[in-house]
């Protein structure tokens, strides 16, 4: 199994994670999955609607985990998970991915499955600063996104909006942390995003498409790398609302 | 600069140790002015090894001259009890001393180098031997390669109080039981055993020779080196945060005034950016696919 990056072991450090029963909502490549595995998670639903995403997971972590691992393919406004039947919810940079009116859908998804009284722990990005480079990979990332497909991309929230949305479903802080500062955006990262410019430019006809993914390949060649902004981690508590 | 307790030796060592194989690269008027800038920086553990050309000739007169300031390791390859009995008389020789204060067993790679050392007969004979006549003081380790193999070391020598190994972002982000030098870095606390880090300036490794010769390359390291100064403060904040006793200072006398400067300014590294150091490290050849987050 790939290692299980810093943040999301910082992140889980002072969480109950051994035998209990967890959903990592947004699975993406498994960070996250692996960690909790690791940490001697009782079960893993690992949730994604991406179906890429749900292979990559089984392949990278599945193997020795078949009785603990289950990788679902689903809407995270929507789960097939039952009532009240999760110990640990982890949502490590989904957040940024979800436009507000799913956020809020979500946190209401989640706080469903959750046992009463269960944990939540959200990790994402802060407001990147405005003087940042990467921002203006981003800001052409949620243009290609808008003409696309009606929505944005990406949506930093403000640590202090996304704790409110968390707990109108009565989801209440127990702590906060950091856990990148400031956030190495490296070449790797910034072609990733590049990549997302590219499968949105992909969906437009040539005259704009092309334009549209060369922009992104020249930011992403004057950028380089960049260091800014901070990564945060909330750890909640599931309240009667 | 601040100083840190070097395991259970009862050394109080700065947080930077003078990596002396920097005066190789000079002349004798221009090392014994290296050496005199590090103790105006307060440094008071240095670091030599016979085979660091003639770093212990060039080190002899300032060292004798400030004999009592300074904590000095010294090193052997040597694995067998004549060559390392040999070795020690050698070095007191050329350095001009009558003790050293730490003799480390260097650059241990295999277990069956274990097995000779430890051995009747082996390069610990007579380090142990040396130690009953006062030549040395304390008994240490370096390895560069294998985390397990200084566990192992620390298992199978009862005497061992140092050990001294690769520490920087690079290392620390890679997974497997072949860089996990956090697990030596527990244990040596668990034990009281004092730690050196080394490499924490490495960059990465030089281009290939057909590329850059090495007779062209601008730095006298094994690696290429961080050389900006907020490169070098980043690196040794790193590295000393990591729990190490001490850090010790690149091979080149280029870089000494720049992470002595480090050294003495240094405040410290708060977990998100040692973490943010770590992550910028790994990503630079990933095996996970590509991903838009940390
Ligand atoms: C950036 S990745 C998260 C990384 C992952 N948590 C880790 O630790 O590696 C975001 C993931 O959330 C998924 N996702 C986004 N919106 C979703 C939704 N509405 N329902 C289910 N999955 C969603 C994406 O498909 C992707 O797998």
């Amino acid at each position: 199994m790939d290692g299980v990056p810093e943040t999301v072991t910082a992140a889980l450090a002072d969480r109950q994670v051994e035998g209990q029963v967890c959903l990592e909502a947004g699975a993406g490549v498994g960070n996250t999955t692996a960690g909790l595995l690791a940490a001697g998670a009782k079960r893993v639903y690992a949730v994604t609607n991406d179906a890429d995403h749900a292979a990559t997971v089984r392949e990278r972590v599945g193997d020795g985990n078949a009785d603990r691992l289950v990788v679902i393919e689903a809407d995270l406004r929507a789960t097939p998970l039952g009532t009240g039947s999760v110990d640990l919810v982890t949502a490590h940079g989904l957040c940024n991915v979800l436009p507000p009116a799913d956020l809020d859908a979500v946190a209401a998804e989640l706080a469903r499955v959750a046992k009463p009284g269960g944990r939540l722990v959200v990790d994402d990005y802060a407001v990147p600063p405005t003087d940042g480079a990467v921002n203006r990979l981003f800001a052409l990332e949620n243009a290609a996104a808008r003409v696309v497909d009606g929505r944005p991309a990406l949506t930093f929230y403000p640590v202090a909006v996304l704790a409110a949305v968390f707990a109108d479903h009565g989801w209440t802080v127990e702590h906060r942390k950091t856990l990148l500062d400031p956030v190495p955006w490296t070449e790797a990262h910034l072609d990733a995003h590049a990549d997302v410019v590219r499968g949105y430019a992909d969906e437009l006809p040539d005259v704009i498409g092309e334009p549209l993914a060369a922009i992104a390949a020249d930011l992403v060649s004057a950028i380089g790398s960049e260091r800014t902004g901070t990564m945060y981690s909330l750890a909640f508590r599931l309240v009667d609302v | 600069m601040e100083t840190r307790a070097l395991g259970d030796t009862g050394q109080e060592s700065t947080v930077l140790t003078f990596g002396s194989i920097a005066l190789n690269w000079l002349e004798q008027a221009g090392a014994n002015q290296l050496v005199e800038l590090v103790l105006d920086h307060g440094v008071n553990h240095f670091d030599v090894a016979p085979t660091y050309g003639d770093a212990e000739l060039k080190l002899g007169p300032k060292l004798r001259q400030y004999r009592e300031e300074v904590f000095l390791g010294c090193k052997t390859q040597e694995r067998e009890y004549e060559g390392a009995a040999r070795k020690i008389d050698r070095s007191l020789n050329r350095l001009g001393i009558d003790t050293i204060d730490l003799y480390q067993i260097h650059g241990l790679e295999y277990e069956e180098e274990l097995d000779t050392i430890t051995a009747d007969g082996g390069a610990l004979d007579a380090i142990r031997e040396a130690k009953d006549d006062g030549k040395i003081d304390h008994i240490g380790l370096t390895s560069h390669g294998d985390p397990e193999l200084i566990l192992d070391a620390i298992d199978r020598i009862d005497d061992l109080e140092t050990v001294m190994f690769p520490l920087n972002p690079v290392v620390a982000g890679k997974d497997g039981d072949e860089y996990d030098y956090e697990a030596v870095l527990e244990r040596c606390e668990a034990e009281g055993i004092g730690t050196l880090g080394i490499k924490a300036f490495a960059k990465g490794s030089w281009p290939p020779t057909d590329e850059l010769a090495e007779a062209d390359r601008p730095y006298a390291n094994w690696y290429e080196p961080v050389d900006t100064p907020e490169g070098i403060r980043e690196r040794f904040d790193f590295a000393a945060a990591q729990g190490l006793d001490t850090v010790v200072s690149p091979g080149d006398p280029k870089l000494v005034a720049m992470v002595l400067d480090a050294a003495s300014r240094s405040e410290g590294m708060d977990e998100a950016r040692q973490r943010a150091l770590i992550e910028e490290a790994r990503h630079d050849d990933s095996p996970v696919p590509e991903q838009l987050h940390h």
